[in-house]
Order: C-alpha cells, then sequence, then structure tokens
C-alpha cells in the first residue's frame, strides 16, 4: 500500500533535483525528435507524472494518467532520465521512438534523504543517529498532532500521552533525559526554526520528521541539541500540474475503561461502619444524612448515579478535513494547504478544534538566485480541562476525581464540607458535574509563521543562503473558578470569597530569527571523483520576546458562570493585572560543518557550533560544542565482494560530540526587585521583593557528551534493513534548580551533578511480500535506556513529592546518586493487622493492646485495630514512622519501549496496524490510594477493592462495632483487604502497579478504487478507510490507563496516576481523493 | 565580478556586525526596578518593606507552623490533640520534636520563611540606607526603623525557637550563602544595637499616619521588642552544650541590661501612648480588627481578612458552618484543664481565657474536660463573616501595654526593688478584679513582702494575664523555670484529675441549659462547692466532667502527653533536616539533641 500511495504524495526533494538538472541545461539545439512511450511501476501498474528528462538538459515532461508521455528531444540529445518519487531513476540510452520503462522500488533507506540540521542528507551518507519518519507512514493513519503520528515508531524516542484529555501534554524523551530538574523537551525545529512546540501543526502538511539523536547530529545545533533534535519539514511544492487532494474523515469515541465503585447498599454501609470507627460507635454522623442503621436496605434499590458515565460518558465525536492544492513550473512552485479539526471530548464541556493554513511558494529568478518564501498559520481552541490542571493553587482542585468519589445518590444537606473538619487542603466532595463547570477553561492560540530565503550561487558549487523569519505566538488562557473551587474559597480578599473568580492570562511570544550559511563542495578543487568533501559555515542570530499579561478578577456576583463572567468582566474586582515583560531570550551561533568521504567508502563529518546566549553572564556565555564521527561503509571493500549477492550495504558508524543546554529561565543573572500582588497583608495590594529564585551569575551551560556507535544494514535486495545502536551519554554541570531554602532564596539555579544514559536501539525493516497483487511489511523498533545519576554535586540524596494528596503523605520520590530520576518512595505494605497481632481489647481506655514484637503502623496509619493496613518495618524498631521506614519501591523508567508496525495489501486493500509498548516500569497509582482508603474524609464513595466482602469489616448484624476478637477474626475469615479506615493516605508497594503495557495504537483499513475506475472518473486517486484507535491494551494495570503522568509541574515526579482524564477509544472513517 | 565580490564583502560584513558584538547578548530584565529608584521613592520602599510581612504570611511561614505552634506546651498552654502521642504534632509540641517532623521539615517551612523575611529586611535596610535620604525624610526614616525592627523581631524568633542560629545582616552574597549557627549572645547583641537605632527613626503611636495603625511598627514597639529581647538576652537558656545557663557576655547580664530596659519601659508608659483598656476590649478589638494605635496594642502581624490562621488555632471552636462563621474551626489549642480552677473565682480574666464550650449548629455545647478552649479570640466577637476554609484573618497581638507593664515591675523590682515597682503589677493586676480594690489590695500586700514574693507573683501573674498567646515557654525558659513549672503542672493535673488538694469540692458533672437567646450555655458545676446534687435537680441536661461513664475523664496519658521528653532537654527544636541538608555542612544540629535521639 505504501508505494501506491507514495506514488501520489508530492516530494519537494525530486523536484530540487529535476531543477539542479535544469541549471545545467541552456544550449539551443535546433532538431528534434519525438519519442513516447509508457512508465509503469513492477507491478505493473502505470505511473503518473513520472518524470522523463533529458540528461542535461531543462528539456522533460511528466506522464499522464495512462502512464504515457510524449518528449520532443534534441537529435543529438543520447539519454533520458526516468524517475519517480519512491522509485530508483533510469538512465536509458535514446534508442528508437518508443521507449517503455519499468521503474523500480527504491531501496528507500539507502537512498532516502533526511535533515540534518541546515541541510539536508542522503542516509546512507549519514554517520549519526537520526530516526525519521515520512509522509507516507504520517498520513497513512490520520491523527490530530505530529505526535501522536511518531508515536511508536521511532527507536531511542519515549512519547508518554500523559492523560486522555484533547491536547493532553504530550512528554517526549529521546534517549531518556540527562537533566534531574530541568525539563528534558528535545529541541523542535519547524522547517529550520525553533518553535517550542509542534502540536499546532497540520499532520497533512508535513513531508518528514527526522530526530537526532547523538551529539554528532545534534551538535549543528550545539547549545540546544542536548535532549535531541526533532526536524519537521513540511511539504513545499512541487512543479507540474496543479494538483488537488482532499482528505476528510470522521467518527466517534468513548471512555476506554471505567472503574467500578460500591453499589449503594455497600456504600451505605460502609459510610455507617466509618461513621462509628470514627466516633467510638456513635452513629449520629451516618444517621444525621443517611437515616437509621435499620432502614439502610434500602438503599439497595435506590437508583444511582454512574457520575463516570455522566461526566465522561458521551459519545465524543471528530471531525477532520484539508485540501490542499499545489503545482507550478520549474522556476516558480507553490503550494497551499488548508486543514480543519474538530473534536467534541468524552469529558462534559470538552473539546478542541483547529484551523491551519499554509502556503509555500519558491521561485527562481536567475539561474543563480532561488527566492522561497512560506506562511504557516494556526489557530487552536481548547475548551474544558481545568477541572485537571497541573498549576493549580491546590491539588483539591484537580478533581476529577469526584466522578469515583461522588455519592451514588443524592443525599441531602451533605455539603461539601461535611466530607472534611480538618486542616486540610485536600479537597472536599462535589458533585463532579458542578465541579467541572466550576473549573472551566477556555484556551486559545494562535500562531503564525513567515519565512523567507534567499540562496545565491555566488561562484560555482558555492552557496550563500540567507534565511529570516519571523514567528508570533499568542496563547489567549481564560479560566473560571466557580464558587465551589478551593481558589476562590481561599485566595481572594475576604470579601471576595466563594464568589466566582476569573483568570485571564495573554502569552505572547515573537521570535526573530536570522540565519546565513555558507555552502561550498569542493569537486572542483579536489578534481577527483574519489574524494568529496563539502564544507558548511554559518551564523545565526535569534531573538525571542515575550509577555504575559495576566489579569485577575475574583468577585462576581454569585451565579456568574464562566461564560457570563469571561464576558463582563467589570461585575467583578480586579484583583492584580500583570503585565509582565520577561527578559529577552537571545541566542547568537556561529556554527560548520565539514562533510567528507572517500569513494561513498570510509566517511567523515566534523561539526563545531560556538553559542552565544543571554541567559549566562558576560564570562560564560559561550559554549562550544564540536562533534566528530565517522563512518565505514563495509560492503564495498573488496574483502565483502562474496557476499554481494545477500548483502546490499553494511555501514559502521562511531561518533563522538558534546551538544549543551540552557534550559533555564532568563534572568537569573541578576537579583532584581519585583512587584507582585498580594491579598495577604492588610492595607497592601501588592509588594516588591526580589524572585525567590536566587540569582546565580556564574551559571554556564550544561554540557552532554555522547558517544555513539550504530550498524546500517540492508540485505536481500531491500528485502531487510535495520539499524542497531548503541549508546553512552553523559550530563554534567547540570542545570540543577537547587534547593536553597534557609538561606533567604527558596531556589537557586546551578551547574552541579552528572547524569548518564546509555542504551540500545534497534530498528527493522522487513518487507517480507512484495507482489502485484499483494504485500506485506513489518517495521518494529526497540529502545533500551537505562539512567543513571552518578553524581549530584554538593547535593545529598533528595526526596521529592508529588503532592497529589497535598502534605500528607510528603516525600513519595527519591532522588539519589546512584539512582535515577523517577524512583518511587514510601512503604512496603505488609497486609493488614489480624486479630492475632493484638494481646486483646483494653474496654477502659477502649483501644486494641499490639503484642509485643508486632509491629506499629499506627504513626502511619493511625489508631490500630484489627484489620487496620500494616507497613513493613525497615529499622528493626517494631515502630514503622518517619522517613527511615520508606524504601525505593518503584521506578518510573521502563527497561524498553518501542513498536511495530504492520502493513499489508491484497489488491486494492490495504491495512495498517500500531503497535506500542512500554516495558518495565511502575505506575504510582495514586487513584486507587485514594480510592480505598478514607484519610481524614467521610462521605467518600471507593472503588470495588473496597467491597463488602473483600475489606475487613468490624460491623455486627446488629449495627455496632465489634471487639471480640474471636468474632471479628470469624466475621473476617473469608476478607483479604485491610479496613479503608485510616488517618492519612498511605503510599506503600501495593499502590505501585506494573506499567507495561502492548497497545493496538491504530488498526486502519483502506481501499482504493483501482486505477481503471479512477480513469473515467479523470482522479488520480480515491481511498477510503476505516480506522480504530486504542483498540486494545494489553496490560496488568488496573487503573484507566497505564501510560499516564499526571504530577507534571517538576519532572521529577514521573508516573503518577492521580485524577487523570480518562483515554478513549475512536473509530473514524475518511477518505484520500487526489486529483 | 568586482560587483559580486563587493556584495560578498557587504554580506560578511553585516554579519560580522551583527556578530562581532557581545553586548548584543545583553538581555537585561524588563519587568523590574533598581533598587536605587525603590528605595528612594517612600511608596515603592514601603512596598518592599511590605515584602517581609509577605514572609510571615507564607502558608508554612508564621502563619501555618510558626505561630500555632511555638510556645506549645507550657504550664498553662497545650496542644489539645496531645494525648494521640503518635501524632507529630503531639512530638513537637511535647518536648520530643523530630527532624523530619512532617509538620515542619518542609523547604517552606518557617524557618526558610523567617530567612526569607531577614533577607527582604537586609535589601531594604541596605537600599534604605544607600539610596534612601533617612536623615531628612521621616517617612523613609520610619521605614528603615521598621525594616530594623522587624528583622530584630524575626532574629528574636529564630533564637526562641532554635538557640544559636546561622546570622546574615546583609543582603545574601556567595559568602554567606552558608554559614553556621553563630551564638545567640551575638544575634542578641546585633539586634538590640539596631532596636537602639530603629527606636530614634520611627514615630510614636498616631505621631504619624503610618503609627496610627498597630498594623506598623511605632517607637512604644520598639522599646517594647528592646525589652522582651533584652529580657531573654539576660535570661537563662539552653546553650549550645546542652546546659542551661546565663550569657557569660558581661554586657548580656542583668546589671548591664535592666537599666536600660527599664528607662525604654517606662519611657513608652510615661509617653502615654498607648492605654491599658480593658481587659476583654483588647481581644475584641483584634476581633474586630480595630487596629487604631493609641489602645493596648503596640504591633499586630498584619495578616488580611483571607490569611492567617490565629483564630482558626487559638479561638473557640465551631464545629459547624453558623452565622458567625464558614469556618467551622478554633480549639486546636487551650488552657491546661486546671487554668481554669487556678483563677481566683473573681478574676474577669479567667471566662474570657477558659472557655469550656464549643459552637455546634449555632449553639454552644459543653466541650469534653480535658480540652478547653481559649476564649480571647471569637468567631462570634467579629464583625465579619468568615468565608475562607482555611484562614480567619484575624492579626497576630505580638505586644500588648500589660506586657510592658509586668516587664516593667519585672525589671524595677531588680533594680529598685519591690515598692518602686509595685504600681506596674498592680496596673495589670488591678484590671483583673475591677470591684474587687479589697482582693488587690491583699495580693499586692502579699507580693511586696519581698524581692522574691514579688518575682514568683510575676510569674503567676504573667500567667494568667497572658495564657493562650504563646508568650509563657519564652518567659519560663529565660527564669530557668521551664520544666519546674511543667513538673508542677502535671501535679496540678492528677490532683485535679482526683480532685484532691487545692481542686477538692467539685461535682462529677456539669449542668446545663441553652439560655433564651437560643445559643448561649449556662453551665452549673464548674464552682466550688457546687453539688450534683443541685445540678440534678435544677438542669435537664449534663455532661460527665471529671468523670464520666465510671472513668476519669483526664486520664494519666492526657496528662503525662503535657511533655514526652524533660522540657529543659529540648527548651529549642532541632533544625529540621531539610535545612540541615540544603546548608552545605555548614550546619548541623547539636550534638546533646542527636545524641539522645
Amino acid at each position: 500500500m505504501n508505494e501506491i500511495k507514495s506514488k501520489f504524495i508530492c516530494n519537494a526533494r525530486s523536484m530540487f533535483f529535476l531543477l539542479l538538472f535544469s541549471l545545467f541545461s541552456g544550449a539551443v539545439f535546433a532538431q528534434v525528435k519525438t519519442i513516447t512511450g509508457v512508465v509503469k511501476d513492477q507491478t505493473g501498474e502505470p505511473i503518473i507524472g513520472a518524470n522523463i528528462i533529458v540528461k542535461g538538459t531543462s528539456t522533460g515532461t511528466v506522464t499522464d494518467m495512462n502512464g504515457s508521455y510524449k518528449l520532443e528531444v534534441p537529435s543529438n540529445a543520447k539519454t533520458l532520465i526516468f524517475s519517480y518519487v519512491g522509485m530508483k531513476a533510469q538512465e536509458k540510452s535514446i534508442s528508437g521512438s518508443v521507449m517503455n520503462v519499468t521503474l523500480e522500488d527504491d531501496t528507500k533507506l539507502l537512498d532516502e534523504v533526511v535533515a540534518i540540521g541546515y541541510g539536508t542528507a542522503k542516509r546512507k551518507d549519514i554517520t549519526g543517529s537520526v530516526s525519521s519518519v515520512n509522509a507516507a507512514a504520517i498520513s497513512s493513519i490520520p491523527v490530530a498532532s505530529p505526535i501522536e503520528a511518531i508515536s511508536g515508531k521511532l527507536a531511542g524516542v519515549q512519547i508518554t500521552t500523559t492523560e486522555g484529555s484533547p491536547d493532553a501534554e504530550v512528554k517526549i524523551r529521546v534517549r531518556g533525559g540527562g537533566s534531574i530538574t530541568g525539563d528534558n523537551k528535545p529541541l523542535f525545529i519547524v522547517d529550520g526554526f525553533p518553535v517550542s512546540s509542534i502540536s499546532d501543526i497540520s499532520p497533512s502538511d508535513i513531508e518528514s520528521i527526522d530526530v537526532l539523536k547523538d551529539a554528532s547530529s545534534t551538535a549543528i545545533y550545539g547549545s540546544r541539541g542536548a535532549n535531541g533534535v526533532i526536524i519537521v519539514t513540511t511539504k513545499s511544492g512541487k512543479s507540474g500540474k496543479v494538483s488537488v487532494s482532499y482528505n476528510a474523515y470522521t467518527g466517534f469515541k468513548k471512555i476506554a475503561k471505567t472503574l467500578d465503585v460500591l453499589p449503594a447498599g455497600d456504600y451505605a454501609k460502609w459510610q455507617y461502619e466509618l461513621a462509628l470507627l470514627r466516633n467510638n460507635g456513635d452513629p449520629e454522623t451516618y444517621e444525621k444524612y443517611y437515616g437509621a442503621y435499620e432502614d439502610m436496605d434500602l438503599y439497595n434499590d435506590v437508583p444511582v448515579n454512574d457520575w463516570q458515565n455522566l461526566v465522561f460518558g458521551r459519545t465524543g465525536y471528530t471531525f477532520n478535513h484539508n485540501l490542499s492544492i499545489n503545482g507550478g513550473t520549474d522556476n516558480s512552485k507553490f503550494s497551499f494547504s488548508y486543514s480543519h479539526l474538530k473534536d467534541i471530548a468524552i469529558m462534559q464541556m470538552s473539546d478542541y478544534k483547529r484551523d491551519n493554513l499554509s502556503f509555500k511558494y519558491n521561485n527562481k529568478p536567475t539561474k543563480k538566485i532561488t527566492l522561497d518564501f512560506s506562511a504557516r498559520y494556526s489557530n487552536t481552541g481548547i475548551n474544558g480541562g481545568g477541572a485537571n490542571e497541573q498549576k493549580e493553587v491546590s491539588s483539591s482542585d484537580s478533581r476529577l476525581k469526584n466522578a469515583i468519589i461522588y455519592t451514588p445518590f443524592p443525599i441531602s444537606d451533605l455539603t461539601a464540607d461535611a466530607g472534611s473538619a480538618d486542616d486540610t487542603e485536600v479537597g472536599n466532595l462535589y458533585n463532579p458535574l458542578v465541579y467541572i463547570s466550576d473549573n472551566d477553561r477556555q484556551q486559545s492560540r494562535q500562531n503564525y509563521n513567515l519565512a523567507g530565503a534567499f540562496t545565491w550561487e555566488l561562484y560555482k558549487n558555492l552557496k550563500l543562503k540567507m534565511e529570516v523569519g519571523y514567528d508570533d505566538y499568542k496563547n489567549y488562557d481564560k479560566r473560571y473558578y466557580g464558587t465551589t473551587t478551593y481558589y476562590v474559597k481561599n485566595v481572594p480578599a475576604s470579601e471576595n470569597q466563594n464568589l466566582p473568580a476569573i483568570i485571564l492570562t495573554n502569552d505572547i511570544r515573537n521570535t526573530i530569527r536570522s540565519t546565513n550559511t555558507l555552502n561550498y563542495d569542493f569537486k572542483e578543487v579536489l578534481k577527483s571523483k574519489d574524494h568529496n568533501l563539502n564544507v558548511m559555515v554559518g551564523q545565526e542570530y535569534i531573538n525571542e520576546q515575550s509577555q504575559s499579561l495576566t489579569t485577575v478578577v475574583h468577585g462576581f456576583p454569585d451565579g456568574f458562570d464562566s461564560e457570563t463572567a469571561f464576558r463582563l468582566t467589570t461585575q467583578g474586582q480586579a484583583y492584580s493585572i500583570d503585565n509582565f515583560y520577561y527578559p529577552d531570550d537571545i541566542l547568537l551561533s556561529f556554527f560548520g560543518r565539514a562533510n567528507y568521504d572517500y569513494k561513498s567508502k570510509y566517511l567523515l563529518t566534523a561539526t563545531f557550533r560556538a553559542d552565544g546566549s543571554s541567559k549566562f553572564s558576560a564570562g560564560n556565555r559561550w559554549g562550544y560544542f564540536p562533534s566528530v564521527a565517522g563512518a565505514w561503509r563495509i560492503s564495498s571493500e573488496e574483502f565483502m565482494g562474496s557476499s554481494k549477492d545477500w548483502l546490499d550495504d553494511l555501514k559502521l558508524r562511531l561518533s563522538y560530540g558534546t551538544a549543551g543546554n540552557n534550559d533555564i529561565p532568563s534572568g537569573q543573572m541578576a537579583q532584581t526587585y519585583r512587584s507582585s500582588s498580594t491579598s495577604w497583608i492588610n492595607g497592601f495590594t501588592s509588594y516588591w521583593a526580589p524572585s525567590k529564585t536566587m540569582a546565580n551569575p556564574d551559571l554556564k551551560w550544561e554540557t552532554t557528551i555522547t558517544r555513539n556507535a550504530g550498524l546500517d544494514f540492508t540485505l536481500f535486495r531491500s528485502k531487510l534493513s535495520g539499524t542497531a545502536e548503541v549508546y553512552l551519554n553523559t550530563t554534567k554541570d547540570l542545570l540543577i534548580y537547587f534547593p536553597t531554602s534557609g538561606t533567604g532564596y527558596d531556589y537557586q539555579y546551578r551547574n552541579m551533578g552528572e547524569t548518564e544514559n546509555r542504551g540500545l536501539e534497534f530498528t527493522l525493516n522487513w518487507n517480507a511480500i512484495e507482489k502485484k497483487d499483494y504485500s506485506l511489511s513489518f517495521n518494529a523498533n526497540i529502545g533500551f535506556n537505562k539512567n543513571l545519576i552518578k553524581s549530584l554535586g554538593s547535593m545529598d540524596d533528595f526526596g521529592w513529592s508529588s503532592g497529589w494528596a497535598s502534605t500528607e503523605i510528603g516525600w513519595d520520590y527519591w532522588v539519589a546518586t546512584g539512582g535515577a530520576v523517577g524512583k518511587m518512595w514510601g512503604f512496603k505494605s505488609d497486609g493488614r493487622y489480624e486479630v492475632s497481632d493484638f494481646e486483646g481489647y483494653d474496654e477502659a481506655n477502649k483501644k486494641w493492646i499490639l503484642k509485643d514484637g508486632v509491629v506499629d503502623s499506627s504513626p502511619i496509619v493511625g489508631t490500630l485495630r484489627p484489620g487496620s493496613m500494616k507497613l513493613k518495618d525497615m529499622t528493626n524498631d517494631n515502630i514503622v514512622g518517619g522517613t527511615e521506614d520508606r524504601v525505593v519501591i518503584g521506578d518510573a523508567n521502563p527497561i524498553h519501549t518501542g513498536g511495530f508496525t504492520i502493513n499489508g495489501r491484497v489488491k486494492d486493500f490495504d491495512l495498517t496496524a500500531n503497535f506500542n509498548w512500554s516495558y518495565g516500569n511502575d505506575v504510582y497509582n495514586a487513584n486507587k490510594v485514594e480510592y480505598t482508603s478514607t484519610s481524614k474524609y467521610q462521605y467518600r464513595n471507593m472503588t470495588t477493592e473496597m467491597q463488602d466482602g473483600v475489606r475487613w469489616t468490624n460491623l455486627r448484624e446488629d449495627g455496632t462495632i465489634s471487639n471480640d476478637p474471636v468474632e471479628l477474626a470469624a466475621m473476617n475469615a473469608n476478607t483479604t483487604m485491610w479496613s479503608p479506615y485510616m488517618s492519612r493516605f498511605v503510599f506503600s508497594d501495593w499502590a505501585v502497579e506494573d506499567g507495561s503495557f502492548l497497545r493496538l495504537n491504530t488498526l486502519s483499513l483502506g481501499y482504493s478504487l483501482p486505477g481503471s475506475v479512477l480513469k473515467s472518473l479523470k482522479i488520480q486517486r480515491l481511498r477510503f478507510y476505516a480506522t480504530a484507535y486504542n483498540l486494545f491494551v494489553l496490560t496488568n494495570y488496573t487503573g484507566f490507563d497505564p501510560e499516564v503522568s499526571t504530577r507534571r509541574q517538576t519532572t521529577l515526579t514521573p508516573g503518577v496516576d492521580y485524577s487523570a482524564y480518562p483515554k478513549s477509544r475512536q473509530m473514524v472513517f475518511g477518505l484520500n481523493l487526489s486529483f | 565580478m568586482n560587483k559580486l565580490k563587493l556584495n560578498i564583502l557587504l554580506i560578511l560584513g553585516i554579519a560580522g556586525i551583527l556578530s562581532s558584538c557581545d553586548s548584543l547578548l545583553d538581555a537585561p530584565t524588563k519587568s523590574s526596578m533598581d533598587e536605587q529608584v525603590i528605595f528612594s521613592t517612600p511608596v515603592l520602599a514601603e512596598a518592599a518593606v511590605m515584602g517581609i510581612h509577605q514572609s510571615f504570611a507564607e502558608t508554612n511561614s508564621y502563619r501555618g507552623r510558626f505561630i500555632p505552634f511555638y510556645g506549645l506546651n507550657t504550664d498553662v498552654e497545650i496542644y489539645n490533640s496531645s494525648e494521640n502521642i503518635t501524632d507529630d504534632r503531639s512530638w513537637l509540641t511535647a518536648y520530643d520534636p523530630r527532624v523530619n517532623s512532617i509538620q515542619m521539615n518542609t523547604d517552606n517551612n518557617a524557618w526558610a520563611k523567617m530567612y526569607e523575611g531577614i533577607e527582604r529586611a537586609n535589601l531594604a535596610i541596605r537600599g534604605l540606607r544607600n539610596y534612601g535620604d533617612v536623615k531628612n525624610n521621616a517617612e523613609l526614616a520610619q521605614l528603615l526603623g521598621e525594616a530594623l525592627t522587624l528583622r530584630a523581631m524575626i532574629y528574636y524568633d529564630l533564637v526562641k525557637a532554635w538557640g544559636d542560629v546561622p546570622i546574615r545582616f546583609e543582603p545574601l552574597t556567595t559568602e554567606s550563602l552558608y554559614v553556621p549557627r553563630s551564638d545567640r549572645d551575638t544575634v542578641y547583641k546585633y539586634i538590640l544595637a539596631d532596636l537602639e537605632e530603629a527606636e530614634n527613626l520611627v514615630a510614636w503611636p498616631n505621631e504619624t499616619s503610618v503609627t496610627s495603625s498597630v498594623e506598623r511598627v511605632s517607637k512604644s514597639f520598639v522599646k517594647g521588642l528592646y525589652a522582651r529581647v533584652a529580657l531573654a538576652a539576660s535570661g537563662f537558656s539552653q546553650r549550645a552544650d546542652g546546659t542551661i545557663r546565663l550569657s557569660n557576655d558581661a554586657s548580656l547580664s542583668k546589671d548591664v541590661l535592666y537599666p536600660k530596659i527599664k528607662k525604654r519601659l517606662l519611657e513608652i508608659i510615661d509617653s502615654n501612648t498607648n492605654k491599658l483598656g480593658e481587659f476583654e476590649q483588647n481581644f475584641k478589638n483584634l476581633c474586630l480588627e480595630n487596629v487604631s494605635a493609641g489602645q493596648e496594642s503596640l504591633y499586630e502581624i498584619p495578616f488580611s481578612e483571607g490569611r492567617g490562621r490565629v483564630l482558626y488555632t487559638f479561638g473557640v471552636r465551631h464545629t459547624t458552618v453558623d452565622k458567625y462563621t464558614q469556618q467551622p474551626q478554633g480549639g486546636n489549642n487551650g488552657p491546661l484543664p486546671n487554668l481554669f480552677y487556678d483563677y481566683n473565682k473573681y478574676d474577669i480574666r479567667r471566662d474570657i481565657t477558659c472557655v469550656p464550650y464549643e459552637w455546634t449548629n449555632g449553639v454552644q455545647v459543653p466541650r469534653q474536660f480535658k480540652s478547653w478552649c481559649f476564649g480571647k479570640l471569637r468567631y462570634e466577637w467579629m464583625k465579619r463573616v468568615v468565608t475562607s476554609t482555611n484562614d480567619d484573618g484575624l492579626n497576630w497581638q505580638v505586644m500588648r501595654l500589660a506586657d510592658v507593664y509586668l516587664m516593667a515591675a519585672e525589671v524595677i523590682n531588680y533594680t529598685d526593688g519591690p515598692a518602686v515597682a509595685a504600681p506596674y503589677l498592680r496596673a495589670v493586676h488591678g484590671r483583673a478584679f475591677p470591684n474587687k480594690s479589697e482582693l488587690v489590695d491583699e495580693f499586692m500586700t502579699q507580693a511586696t513582702t519581698s524581692s522574691e514574693t514579688f518575682f514568683n507573683a510575676i510569674v503567676d501573674e504573667r500567667a494568667f494575664e497572658f495564657a493562650g498567646e504563646m508568650l509563657r515557654k519564652a518567659d519560663l525558659i529565660r527564669w530557668n523555670l521551664l520544666s519546674t513549672k511543667l513538673v508542677e503542672a502535671k501535679n496540678k493535673m492528677t490532683r485535679l484529675s482526683e480532685r484532691s488538694g487545692e481542686y477538692e469540692g467539685y461535682p462529677d458533672k456539669i449542668y446545663y441549659k441553652t439560655l433564651a437567646d437560643g445559643e448561649t450555655l449556662e453551665i452549673y458545676g464548674l464552682e466550688k462547692g457546687q453539688t450534683d446534687e443541685y445540678g440534678k435537680n435544677n438542669y435537664t441536661t449534663s455532661k460527665g466532667w471529671f468523670v464520666s461513664n465510671g472513668l476519669p475523664t483526664l486520664t494519666s496519658d492526657k496528662i503525662n502527653s503535657l511533655y514526652l521528653r524533660d522540657p529543659d532537654t529540648r527548651q529549642h527544636w532541632p533544625i529540621w533536616q531539610v535545612f540541615i541538608d540544603a546548608s552545605n555542612y555548614t550546619l548541623e544540629n547539636y550534638s546533646w539533641f542527636n545524641s539522645s535521639n
């Protein structure tokens, strides 16, 4: 299927070569002769749009709908070149007036062109480590964002979709992450322009995505390449007939998995037992809301609200269409594309829409000059999702959890405050639907990018390219806090408390980029066929200016909903208006690269980049990032001659280099005063204070040294090809957000410590069957990565809190020398206390007495009685208390991740299945803790892990608590779980689950109308397809989905599943049409 | 060709200009302001001094940790859930704090926020000295005085809680980033000198518009704080080696400092800028958020209406939302059960300080005998209804005039003898017995017998006067009476539980009814000589008070939880682990703390 499709995909590069050829033409010929013929592929299908040119001239034509061509050639012309995207070009001597040609599929891997930064290279000449996904792979499965398109397809690139919301944050790690406290986000480059995110680009506009993984590749991006570089190249126009393609799909989606909660009767029963346990046998707090114990059986029949269904149960809907037009002449080409995406998500009030426009134009006014112009615009709107954002005042405001724990039936008078009466910053009970509307959020993003390039061949083989670009990004974020939110209860001044509030944030960012490169090919100098040398030098200047206008308005009239509040802002009280200008982020760079090869057998690349960043002070401003890489094409050696019949290509690559990182906020050089709003001090609404982050004028670049060895092979006439790589990355002078509390400041950025990532990657492509009527191919990749903290500098090992339970749990991650980022840290569960662990019940003091020698977990789980959760004592003092009894109990880092794709075709039907997996990582199932233990809360529902008959029970038939050891033991002979009643949430290894999974990410079945039908319809291609997403996940994980990470305020707490937006299962139907 | 070359030169030239210029990479901050501008402009400088207050109000700073916990437990004040001895808060308040305390061992804890306040004060002081024309500009002078005073207050609190602490009196530099503890004597000398400077910079209460509010530092407060600090400096405390002793520094001896203290306290009293009003009125003013200067209050931490946990922690508890508050809080800390019974029954401070009830559904209901509420702060006295779930917004009263009088009495007793000191004690004691001057006379006669009896009278008077205001612990420490008084308190509670000795003659139960207003509780059974017989016959409802279900309600567990270790071995908190870890090996806890762990 792929090769059929690829024929119809426009490819700018082939046109580029065409252009090059045409440069060398110029002679005028008097005599001509006419040659005709048909160009077909290996399966015998005519190729539409194949190029035929007379070698050494610009004379040429393209084939028509039947694959036929007619070309007038000068009589002295000797050779014709036949070419088509994705096929091997053929040169044929002119003989006779009819020339029929069969083009063979290109052995793509060898001749594929990859973006390497400030230029392109053929894959066969690459010395570094680069993974790529091309347009064919991207367009075969319709996806909303480019990242989805590459998920699971690139070895060593781990992509985690952190939750199921539209526009959910996607975490990308290229070969692990070197930084500890820093964001390990790779650098994104779109058509040469660095951008902060690629989620707003329409996947249908993308020609290719290349990921640079080792320093020899990334060093050309110097300072910012340490975490890998993702280069997106968008489609350009191509010459020839104007072609139009239209793609559309629509579909629906449903929540993929729900959790079972206690049925109403069991819920009431547990509430009764809980009321007794909390209040020394006094059922008042139960009776107040639920009535008498004797009437409890009524609850078996009450109608219940399935909150998960009410909140996430709706059928989502998606519609996406895209129109693209391109065409032009040899000297002037254009492409235009428009996309529209609309997505109604499964959660109430949540939807997403995006419009993209892009335009590219290339012109060649003279032989020596090329002009390129491109414009890209996107407009994205996201509604909803406020109930689960990360930058909350309190974790109690991320409350999608209410869909699980809210009372299953309505209870009059049970207000939110009844849920807790303690010093709490963790949430209470709220009607989930009210809570969603009370946490409304609307985001609107506009981004346009303009770029122009001027390429001038100054001398023969010496090209100057001057590029100028401008990027404008605006994000308007409107956040509404209704009356049930923690925010309005606590942040506003008291007269505005418990009244709706809004925060409007308008971020504006403008980036200017100016790049000049000189490229010289030494072939004139070397005058040798065997030696090739190409040198590029360049200079770049990037200036990013940003500002943020945050308007906070409190005290709207009660009853104002989000829409009203956003529109009628004067009805509230302005609390603060902060128009903050960030310091400019300026980067000035000089770089160069030399590529040398001898007979394409020995290849050498040397790269050097010097970056000056305004984030550092004058003495530390410049970072120098050299790298060198070599490759040896073993298959070209004489001694490999005997293997020629099965070995097409074998190349060994070695590289060593450095890349940097300056991923810290600007303005760390000097301690300056900032004015901030406050609602904490009587009589003052603002104050001046230095930032809580201490300045550090001594900061310098974080440096990553990477060593990479790779082996590329192609076997059996390209039937089997692949890559194996091994790498060792060490990152030193880490830019660490260092805790300095106690000095007067909370943190300071410092260069300290060292980390290491080592790993293995394999990629394999197997074209198992390649016949006219059917084909089958497999692509698979796997990446192993191991992260190691070699040193934390002067810092001791430290704990970090994911904070989902506010301060109840404290540190639950541990960062230690010799460990890795993402080690979960907590208690080891030892099941529960049995009756036999106690001496007996002390009636006088109303407490159970533990036997000597039995570990006392009460400092953590609260007052003990049989059935209480038991924890392991790690310090041999028979008491489980503070931090010493906590150990590392989980690791969020997978041993390996990967994916595989199966492509099959039978006649006009095609099938694609994409799988991805992660193996060996743990998930911190915080949901499970919250949904199975009471902490200080009453009246919450639980999941069926704690249903009657499973949980420990203390409740006698007569509605009293049993303190009789014999009776309790008998009552619990068949129960397995501990009692949910405990004084706080406890993070133990019980909540750490294996997060390994294998997901059938997409399964797509298509049907293309056969050529004979198309011809009569005068269209090039028409394909219908159906695609299913997230069809199944094989996993032992008990939560919603193992691919999750919801506590993302720092990078130190990955893999927490807390109140996440559930993922959905989706089915779409679509068509691809081009004519 | 020449034209071409020219073009190349031009292009390279542009690139060269662009690149050769390193200043191109200078990117100064934009939304910020220079120190010079801020501290030469009064309105801006004032907002910079407010940055210190901001640090007080941070979540786990004075607001959530230091005010609620420092000062517990004493012979009059206790953490009300102290008997839950597996609770970290019990360890913290019962003299068995752990370096990894769940309450305190967080990087945003009081320790960090106090040093943040100090840094902000240091910056303000440097800025005002360098750029503020304090000699000629009274507004800027006031601000410099405030910054010096607030810094001194923070250092005093640091020393109180931790003993010897790192000192930084200049804005942070790489050199001062990590400094070890300095002896408290050094800190005291520094801050006493600062206060001597500050008292000449700030205005008397109501002398300027700034000092018309007790939320700003006035001359009265500076002088009062000088007295408080100097009393501590010349008093006892547990030193680095674990021993409890006075300072060896002669300049911090009583003989040197007491005259200086006396001078300042008398200046406050003689200035007449503050008035000792009625006892209850001071607390009502606090609840009414009446911050006009000139009354009893000298200085209050100005928590806004939506910030601070003063009433939340120390007020009369409301268990449910009612018309007085939407925040069901209060009663976390309370008086020892015996305090009520130790007051003279005619002492008006008794019923204001010790409250045996809480509010449920808008009605007063009796609390348990073992956990009383402090009554100095009450939601029902407020004119607004608290709406925050976590903060009540009342100010924290740092000092009031009664403290000035009693400090004066204490110091003058030492310098001039009880007779000269007597009027200052009488001023405070007398207003507690407004219609019982004969009792006051009798009390004064006994007190002035000798310097020693006078001193002992002051020790008791301060307990009755300030219970619930978190002054007691520091007082007991400086007098070297901490263990003595806490042992005494346990004994008292034991006798109270048994109703023996001075606690004989109380009924088992209390009897109560709700008055006609539908919310006020009338309780019978709290006064000596009242009987169960009378109660049973005259009231319909009762509650087991001393005894419930046949068991004593004030259990030995509760009594013993007053302190879990000898308080004199834990006069100071340890430095929490997170700060030890972040100190680059410059900080450690005292060996006596570590070794006994």
